[in-house]
């Protein structure tokens, strides 16, 4: 486990007095708070180192604990044995893939616990917990294929140990998320419950690649249908189609085929359209007898 | 009876918040507060709001007019996201794996 230099975090010296600690600290927390950066993983993670640095250099009794044993941290196998039961208490606590997102950064590193877990948590003053009234919002991330995405679909997932019948309705985008109600962590005295924010993912797909409600395919063809006209089979999400192909069609030419794109999230029976391009094979590995046809060709032009 | 109403002095009672902070709010037009027979209420849809102007007020020393700015930039800040995402989503149109590389010309 690696030392963790709060000074460092928070850019003031060993010297630095409790104001100096509390404005370094302040001037971070504007710059990094969760509330201030949302969605960004890179804020909130740097948030919650300048929340700990704060929560041991602003309380003077942990700040002298941190300074006494801080640096000799990796030789002080007497003091990890005495935090054992401290450390197993940590690996106690749930895990899986579900956090907090009251954007308070309570999160502390196993650094922090092991040093400070017994000593009665923070102190309060900088965190939510002075403000406890409704519950915590919990986030998640959910992975769905762009088929599976195409249709309204049932899923369950578990919840800190609960297991929820969710509805994916059809349409749903890269990157969205949808809020579940009263889903989050428990109120305190009296609140409402928090919310469960689930937000989706939908890889690429190997066939299909999405923007907005459109669909964009690559359809080959043959060189003999691009010149002569005729007719090609196309796939679309769920089916095929037969799309007419006009004599002279050039390579990259695009067509729209109107409606059978992605569905509307939340408008039922509205699609999308799918954009085809045409990506003309031309023949390789000629019999001698197909390049004498070809030259033919050539010398009439 | 509604229950979605919470009665604002309880609130901040619980909350250790001071009633002007969120009148305050309601005056910059950043909440909505009920007044129901004389008794203000907070409807519970703004909780998730206030929490995060409390935090801002309290923990960060912003004041409301720091928040209103916030709020609108925050409100800018998302809607270019959007716009990125479906740019980038766009761009992966035009973006092929395979090219051929061409050493002599």
């Amino acid at each position: 486990m690696a030392y963790i230099d709060y000074y460092k975090i928070l850019g003031v010296d060993k010297s630095a007095s409790q104001d100096d600690v509390k404005k370094a600290y302040k001037k971070l927390a504007r710059k990094y708070h969760p509330d201030l950066n949302p969605n960004d993983p890179d804020a909130h993670r740097k948030f919650q180192e300048i929340n700990e640095a704060n929560e041991v250099l602003s309380d003077p009794e942990k700040r002298k604990k941190y300074d006494q044993y801080g640096e000799n941290w990796k030789h002080a196998d007497e003091f990890e044995a005495q935090q054992q039961q401290y450390r197993q208490y940590q690996n106690g606590q749930g895990g899986g893939t579900y956090w907090s997102s009251s954007g308070d950064g309570s999160e502390f590193s196993d650094f922090f616990e092991q040093m400070f877990g017994g000593m009665g948590g923070r102190s309060g003053r900088s965190s939510r917990s002075s403000y406890s009234f409704r519950g915590q919002d919990y986030t998640t991330e959910l992975q769905v294929s762009l088929s599976d995405a195409a249709k309204t679909h049932k899923q369950i997932i578990s919840v800190n140990g609960k297991n929820l019948r969710i509805t994916i309705p059809a349409g749903i985008a890269d990157g969205q998320t949808i809020k579940l109600k009263g889903q989050g962590g428990p109120g305190v005295n009296g609140g409402p419950a928090g919310d469960l924010y689930i937000t989706f993912h939908i890889p690429e797909d190997s066939r299909f690649k999405r923007v907005g409600d459109d669909l964009y395919v690559t359809a080959p063809l043959n060189l003999y249908t691009a010149i002569l006209g005729g007719e090609q089979i196309v796939e679309t999400m769920d089916s095929k189609v037969k799309l007419k192909i006009k004599p002279g069609t050039q390579n990259n030419t695009k067509v729209r085929l109107k409606g059978k794109g992605f569905p509307v999230y939340k408008e039922e029976g509205k699609f999308g359209d799918m954009i085809v391009t045409y990506s003309i094979d031309i023949p390789t590995n000629l019999t001698d007898k197909q390049k004498d046809l070809f030259r033919e060709i050539q010398s009439l032009n | 009876m509604q229950t979605d109403l919470i009665i604002v002095n309880e609130y901040c009672r619980i909350c250790h918040i001071e009633p002007s902070f969120l009148y305050l709010l309601q005056k910059g037009g950043l909440i909505e507060i009920d007044t129901v027979e004389g008794e203000s209420y907070l409807p519970a849809s703004q909780l998730y709001d206030v929490e995060r102007y409390t935090r801002m007020y309290y923990d960060l020393s912003i004041n409301i007019e720091g928040i209103d700015a916030i709020h609108h930039l925050l409100g800018r800040v998302e809607s270019l996201q959007q716009e990125v995402n479906r740019l980038k989503s766009k761009l992966r149109l035009y973006e092929t794996e395979n090219h051929d590389s061409i050493e002599d010309l």
